[in-house]
């Protein structure tokens, strides 16, 4: 069996299951996967700084998550790899809260849930939008760019002075990541990261904002 | 952004990962105690005049015990449930186990009482400022404990904000007990036991709301 596949295994079906009927499994003498061991192996290693062992690992369970988020939402869905990199994200930053005395796939398993339920609570806000109310919007032609563009920066005024900065530099001046990395003096990732979250946070935002 | 791309940013970016959760703790009941200690003797509590002689007395310390229970159990559960998937049965077990005994010794302590003694018993001198004065005293604390879970990954955000009032008003109570002169089972049992379910129960709420990431 393949890495990826035996890793899709796991992650779809988390340690913590019953076994199989006909399997005798006692308690506490189930065999660690090997897949398990090899993550582990690999996230202990990232813990410590080492980056190359985090690409592999986060490789390794891009596959796995594009799969068993694939699974849930139907394959193509274009939410999909939204979903993927908002994982391997919250891997990356919550790294921390990962208990190395524990196994590693129902953490990041709980994550990957975590992240679908949010996204189909997030959906079922917008499909609760009732119809005419979208009509009123359409019908508001004169809906004018100044107005808009207060709004957004009345939002922007809303994220912490940092984040703000970086969505300024990022996605309103154009700036490439580089360019601010160079400018803000944070690691290219940071400034991506950072910019993720500000958006996030303003997308959520603007989701409050809006009903 | 290609997902091949974002893993080499942040697989590159070198940062650390975050404070460790045991020391991110450490460091919120430390805050918290203190915070809650500046309330108490800023505010109109201060310390109780016989703190020394209390502290040789039993009252004190079955106090002490009893909210002290309540911040490991507190502390348990948002360790665990701080965690992405973390369940948290043993701050529960720890919970019950507190609940259980206060129970038991208020019960003790009122069927060794005539019933006429028994409004004294529950009421005390104090009965009317208790709650609200533990709830004051625990707000610096709540404060502390909400800000860890902010960087924790709960994905239970309801019951991590229970845990974290939990844990919160367990110290907040614990410190206030350098006020209070109780010394009644019954007391602690309903007073304390009620004041210390407040914050709990905001904390559902806000963490419904503001725990989510």
């Amino acid at each position: 069996m393949s890495l990826v596949a035996s890793i899709d295994q796991v992650l779809i079906r988390p340690a913590r299951r019953a076994p199989p009927a006909g399997t005798c499994a006692r308690r506490g003498s189930r065999p660690v996967s090997d897949v398990e061991q090899r993550l582990k192996a690999l996230m202990l290693l990232s813990l410590a700084g080492d980056a190359t062992a985090e690409t592999s690992l986060l490789g390794a369970l891009a596959t796995a998550l594009r799969r068993y988020f694939a699974r849930r939402l139907g394959d193509g869905a274009g939410e999909v790899e939204d979903l993927v990199q908002e994982t391997l994200i919250a891997v990356h930053t919550k790294r921390h809260t990962y208990d190395v005395r524990a196994p590693l796939t129902p953490w990041v398993y709980a994550i990957a849930r975590y992240r679908l339920a949010d996204h189909f609570r997030r959906g079922r806000t917008r499909r609760e939008t009732p119809l005419d109310e979208v009509g009123e919007l359409v019908d508001a032609g004169d809906f004018d760019a100044a107005e808009a563009r207060r709004d957004l920066a009345r939002m922007l005024e809303s994220l912490p002075e940092k984040q703000r900065r970086l969505v300024m530099d990022v996605k309103i001046e154009g700036r490439s990541i580089e360019e601010t990395s160079r400018k803000t003096g944070l690691s290219a990732s940071a400034v991506k990261v950072g910019v993720h979250r500000a958006v996030n946070a303003l997308a959520k935002r603007f989701r409050d904002a809006n009903g | 952004m290609r997902t091949d791309d974002l893993i080499a940013e942040l697989a590159g970016g070198g940062r650390r990962p975050g404070p460790s959760v045991p020391w991110l703790m450490a460091l919120t009941v430390v805050a918290a105690l203190a915070g809650s200690f500046l309330v108490m003797v800023l505010g109109p509590w201060g310390l109780r005049p016989d703190l020394h002689q209390a502290m040789r007395t039993g009252p004190f310390w079955m106090k002490a015990g009893y909210t002290l229970a309540f911040a490991v159990a507190g502390g348990l559960l948002v360790e665990r449930l701080g965690r992405p998937g973390g369940k948290g049965r043993g701050g529960w077990a720890v919970l019950g186990l507190a609940l259980a005994v206060i129970a038991a010794l208020a019960a003790a302590d009122l069927a060794s009482t005539p019933m006429a003694g028994w409004h004294a018993d529950i009421m005390g001198r104090s009965a009317r400022i208790c709650a609200f004065s533990i709830t004051v005293i625990s707000a610096p604390a709540f404060a502390a404990c909400f800000w860890l879970l902010r960087r924790m990954a709960p994905t239970r955000p309801m019951l991590a904000g229970l845990a974290a009032g939990l844990l919160a008003s367990g110290l907040g109570a614990t410190v206030y007990g350098f006020f209070c002169q109780e010394t009644g089972a019954a007391f602690t049992a309903i007073w304390y036991t009620s004041a210390m379910l407040i914050w709990p129960a905001l904390g559902a709420l806000l963490g419904w709301r503001l725990l989510r990431w």
